[in-house]
């Protein structure tokens, strides 16, 4: 095949730039996440623009998004939801845009990258424990070791803990990278599959059968799209509610 | 087309009741179309992975930099290994990341946590 299904993870410069001796290309990657930051706020500014009491559909479904998200975060931060919605909310946001838009064909779907989901993971992760040191000082660090332990196994509960509380970015990192790439392949290999199957006899009949199977997973990955930000939102809020109410 | 507050109110009312016969307590939308199963088995497989390898990492950064090649990879491996089943566990008691082993038991909205 002359399409390699990992080919449409390439990123391609659109508008070439240096800074400094660093290649800062405007690539589609980047093109891709302005869309889906121009898509999330069109459809949370334009939706509800004629404040409807009976919402039409598009009111209707950036009232469900909110809901949805101002739940999670309301059940996990109670009095200080109002706080830190802002900013859980715009992450559900760029993720859900990012994996939703990657469904869209000839699109780019830029979570499929480690970098980037590992960038908005380190954000969460160095934001939660900046929080936590700036609301608890030292005292922060008693996270590591749980109340009611005996003396002679502390030591190695607090070395499985730091690395439990360290392995937290790169778990949600690698969870939103992962079912990405390893989704979009997917597709791309079965829709392999039909174009080869073309070429050996009864080939035209026989190549609607990964034709189906793809049809189906478009559904899945449409669902996993939605799952991987909601997963993102709802951990990146159990992080701050551990940072902000340590135990 | 207007409706009337009331004749709304009505019609969810009258939703709301055909829909508790359907599928017990109203549930949204989209809270339907994500089985909380799904979310639990995406989040076990890399929480496990992930620990190993942050463990892993850690002994190699810190053999390079004592120079103890390789008493604290193998010694970080294990230990990151026994924190990734300590992170499904938590994820599986419902304690999700909590550190520590407290019940959670501030959550009273009766929000599935998933």
């Amino acid at each position: 095949m002359a399409h390699s299904p990992l080919a449409q993870f390439t990123i391609k410069p659109l508008m070439p730039l240096e800074i400094a001796g660093y290649d800062v290309a405007f690539t589609q990657s980047a093109a891709w996440m302005l869309v889906a930051v121009v898509c999330a706020t069109l459809l949370m500014t334009l939706s509800v623009r004629s404040k409807a009491m009976v919402p039409g559909r598009w009111q209707n479904v950036s009232e469900m998004l909110y809901e949805l998200v101002f739940g999670i975060v309301k059940g996990n931060l109670h009095g200080e939801a109002k706080k830190y919605f802002p900013l859980i909310f715009s992450l559900f946001m760029i993720v859900l845009m990012g994996n939703l838009l990657g469904m869209i064909p000839y699109s780019f779907t830029f979570t499929s990258h480690i970098i980037v989901t590992a960038t908005l993971a380190l954000f969460v992760f160095i934001f939660a424990t900046g929080l936590g040191i700036y609301k608890h000082g030292l005292h922060f660090f008693s996270f590591f070791l749980p109340a009611g332990i005996p003396w002679w196994l502390a030591p190695f509960i607090v070395i499985i803990e730091v690395i439990s509380y360290l392995s937290r970015p790169l778990s949600l990192s690698v969870r939103l990278f992962a079912n990405m790439t390893a989704g979009h392949t997917m597709l791309k290999v079965f829709a392999g599959f039909s174009v080869m199957l073309i070429a050996v006899t009864f080939g035209a009949v026989l190549s609607i059968l990964p034709l189906i199977i793809n049809v189906a997973l478009v559904g899945l990955e449409l669902m996993i799209a939605f799952i991987q930000a909601y997963v993102f939102a709802v951990l990146s809020c159990m992080y701050l509610k551990d940072a902000i109410e340590l135990h | 087309m207007t409706i009337s507050p009331e004749e709304l109110d009505r019609k969810i009312k009258e939703a709301q009741a055909k829909q508790s016969q359907d599928t017990g307590p109203l549930t949204t939308p989209l809270g339907r179309a994500m089985p909380a199963g799904v979310a639990k088995a995406l989040r076990a497989a890399t929480d496990l992975t992930a620990g190993i390898v942050v463990g892993g990492a850690l002994g190699y950064g810190l053999d390079k930099w004592l120079d103890t090649k390789p008493l604290f990879m193998i010694l970080l491996f294990f230990a990151g290994f026994a924190a990734g089943v300590l992170n499904i566990y938590r994820a599986e008691m419902g304690q999700d990341y909590k550190v520590g082993f407290k019940p959670d038991t501030k959550d009273t909205t009766g929000n599935k946590r998933e």
